[in-house]
């Protein structure tokens, strides 16, 4: 699918500027349609047609995050996401304060548009382990009119809402029930990068909603193997089926061992949903 | 209200929490917006913001850092505090 790219506008920032020159690049290299966010705000039936037919991918320039901001401002439907000041830092790379970008932001724009096409090929490309049914045994928290479910079989908590379940040396990953129904309707997922190298808590993807925006903190160390690319297009299965079709991440598991000493069985975690509950509902 | 223990243990024994970079920080305010649990506090004396609840923020939860322009805002690093609780729930676990 052809993609939409909004770039920052942030014309007073080097990393806006750097936002600006890889929208331009992926627009030669792709023939991706870039829309002004000045105009889109003013006008955004301008752009109803371009964005109707593309994929959006959204280029924050820093943590203000303006153009996220304006595309959920308008209700519109985010594919992809990359901040420039992010993967500065990723990167190592200082890009100084000028206006007109050098040699070190271009480097980092090269590295940006080889991250976003290598992205696409891994969506197809990842291996994603069998065997991962959804569960059928839960323990539930009652708190008011909310019903939390927890499953028994086989799956392990953190204090930060998340789950995993291992088989052999492959972990997949997501987040609670709990977690879907205090955010409630998910509308943006972006996937960890396939490849790199966590430890435990390390952030394994991130979810939005209208109300709020999360990090899942990895249960477990390793490699992470997949990420759920469903939820790219589908958020929601994180609401309707966290424990099963909503899952986030898979990780070859590095040191499950000493990762377990800080998990909770679904018993412990129970008595965590317990407390967050009366804290968040009442 | 902020959890009073992670991983039974007693949460102000635990390092975690936002450190702020005022030579960067341009007082915009996004992460005491973003963050639910009254991390930060604002001022109306220098500095206009500051970590007036470390022990509010989430252990190992850094998502403020994210909303933040400049990138003012740090943790500490996640291995060594992993290490650091292993160790106070080893010791509490002899006693």
């Amino acid at each position: 699918m052809k993609r939409a790219i909004l770039p920052c506008n942030g014309l007073d920032k080097q990393h806006g500027v750097l936002a600006r020159e890889l929208a331009l690049r992926l627009s030669e290299s792709e023939g991706a349609e870039i829309i002004c966010p000045v105009l889109l705000n003013n006008s955004p039936a301008r752009y109803e047609k371009a964005l109707a037919d593309a994929s959006l991918l959204v280029i924050d320039g820093c943590g203000t995050r303006c153009a996220s901001k304006l595309a959920s401002k308008l209700g519109l439907k985010v594919d992809d996401k990359v901040q420039v000041s992010e993967q500065a830092k990723n990167a190592g790379l200082e890009t100084g304060g000028s206006l007109r970008p050098g040699p070190v932001g271009m480097q980092l724009v090269d590295i940006m548009e080889a991250g976003l096409i290598a992205e696409e090929k891994a969506a197809v490309s990842e291996d994603t382990a069998v065997g991962f049914e959804s569960p059928t045994q839960f323990l539930t928290v009652t708190y008011d009119k909310f019903i939390f479910k927890i499953p028994t079989e086989g799956y392990l908590f953190n204090e930060n809402d998340c789950w995993v379940r291992v088989i052999g040396d492959r972990a997949r990953v997501g987040v609670s029930d709990f977690v879907q129904q205090n955010m409630t309707d998910i509308t943006f997922f972006e996937p960890a990068q396939v490849g790199k190298e966590i430890e435990q808590f390390d952030e394994v993807g991130s979810l939005e909603s209208g109300k709020s925006m999360m990090d899942a903190l990895s249960p477990v160390s390793g490699r992470i193997a997949a990420v759920n690319t469903q939820l790219v297009d589908s958020p929601g299965l994180v609401n309707d089926d966290p424990y099963g079709s909503g899952w986030i991440a898979e990780i070859d598991i590095r040191d499950f061992d000493s990762d377990r000493e800080l998990l909770l069985d679904a018993a412990a975690y129970s008595k965590t949903v317990e407390k967050k509950a009366a804290e968040a509902l009442h | 209200m902020a959890e009073d223990t992670f991983m039974g243990v007693r949460r102000e024994k635990i390092d975690w929490c936002p450190t702020i970079d005022y030579s960067k920080c341009n007082f915009c305010m996004e992460c005491d917006e973003f963050c639910p649990h009254d991390v930060f506090e604002r001022r109306d004396d220098d500095p206009k913001l500051v970590v007036a609840n470390p022990r509010n923020c989430v252990v190992f939860c850094r998502a403020c850092s994210k909303t933040c322009g400049p990138d003012a805002i740090s943790f500490p690093s996640k291995p060594e505090t992993i290490v650091a609780i292993k160790k106070i729930r080893e010791e509490e676990g002899e006693q």
